[in-house]
């Protein structure tokens, strides 16, 4: 498997280490604790297209969203995570 | 109280050894040099401030910061793409050292002395892109890899910045390679392993290519 990192270009599988679901969102300050429960540990078992981070650590050491099937490993979007230098892509 | 003198000395001080390694049946294909002596250090630029450190660069250096991966060089100085609104700026003799820079860049830009936490490696010769296909799989065809190139990426699992130098005067390609010092010794024996049965000529140097 290859990603294409939106900063280097087209990068073998091991300069990047998984990290896992990129939907979880933090909850609010104060949010119940069923709701950080749910954050912290519950995660769905996608059988399909998932968003996910991906670290370029070999790399840029950049934080990449990437949207991968996890049947086939077919990456159909990779962006920079929030907050990434994301001024920069594309040029 | 003992008194302690801090010398700076290379990573590669015990592994280096000047002369010729390897195959001695064939011409030397690979000059292994090290160069040492030189300033590098690290610029980031604050959250949101990636335009204003741009400008800063432009001002001080007289040629743009690199915003993809490329290395550019001014009369003094080489600044070498490293990640998003991130660069590397490799130079001699103090001229760009680090109590200079942070003061251009206070407003813009996080700094970080790099000077003895790197070793340089020059990889040159007519076997420089065989030798470093056995260790890359960045793709390094003139075409693809061109000469001001530059890549952040890993080599031999060891990450490092990875740049096209100008050719030598003979026409051979130059490709350098900046390795985090605590891994330098290891990548070193690496690529004399990879080069040796080409024949390596290996050097010191005090110049940036």
């Amino acid at each position: 498997m290859r990603i294409v990192c939106p900063f280097c270009g087209e990068r073998e599988l091991g300069e990047f280490t998984y990290l896992g679901d990129a939907k979880p969102a933090r909850p609010a300050a104060g949010a119940s604790e069923d709701d950080v429960f749910d954050y912290v540990y519950l995660r769905d078992n996608i059988a399909g297209a998932m968003s996910e981070h991906w670290y370029h650590a070999g790399g840029c050491r950049a934080w990449l969203k990437v949207t991968r099937n996890t049947l086939t490993h077919e990456i159909s979007s990779v962006e920079p995570a929030a907050g990434v230098g994301a001024a920069k892509v594309g040029a | 109280m003992a008194e302690f003198s801090w010398l700076s000395r290379s990573p590669l001080e015990h592994a280096l050894v000047v002369g010729a390694h390897g195959a001695r049946d064939v011409a030397s294909g690979i000059s292994l040099t090290e160069v040492r002596n030189f300033n590098l250090i690290q610029i980031m630029a604050r959250r949101g401030k990636g335009a204003e450190l741009a400008s800063a660069a432009t001002a001080r250096f007289g040629v743009a910061a690199p915003a993809v991966p490329k290395a550019v060089s001014a009369s003094d100085v080489t600044l070498i793409w490293s990640g998003p609104d991130q660069f590397l700026v490799l130079s001699k003799s103090g001229k760009h050292a680090m109590d200079i820079l942070s003061h251009a860049f206070s407003q813009s830009a996080s700094l970080s002395d790099q000077s003895h936490a790197r070793a340089l490696i020059s990889v040159a010769g007519a076997k420089a892109r065989t030798m470093l296909a056995k260790l890359s799989s960045i793709d390094l065809h003139p075409t693809a890899f061109p000469i001001g190139a530059a890549a952040a990426t890993s080599i031999d699992h060891t990450s490092v910045n990875f740049w096209r130098g100008n050719d030598r005067p003979d026409g051979q390609p130059v490709f350098n390679v900046l390795v985090l010092a605590s891994f330098a010794e290891s990548l070193w024996r690496t690529m004399l392993d990879a080069a040796a049965e080409y024949g390596v000529d290996i050097g010191l140097s005090e110049e940036l290519g």
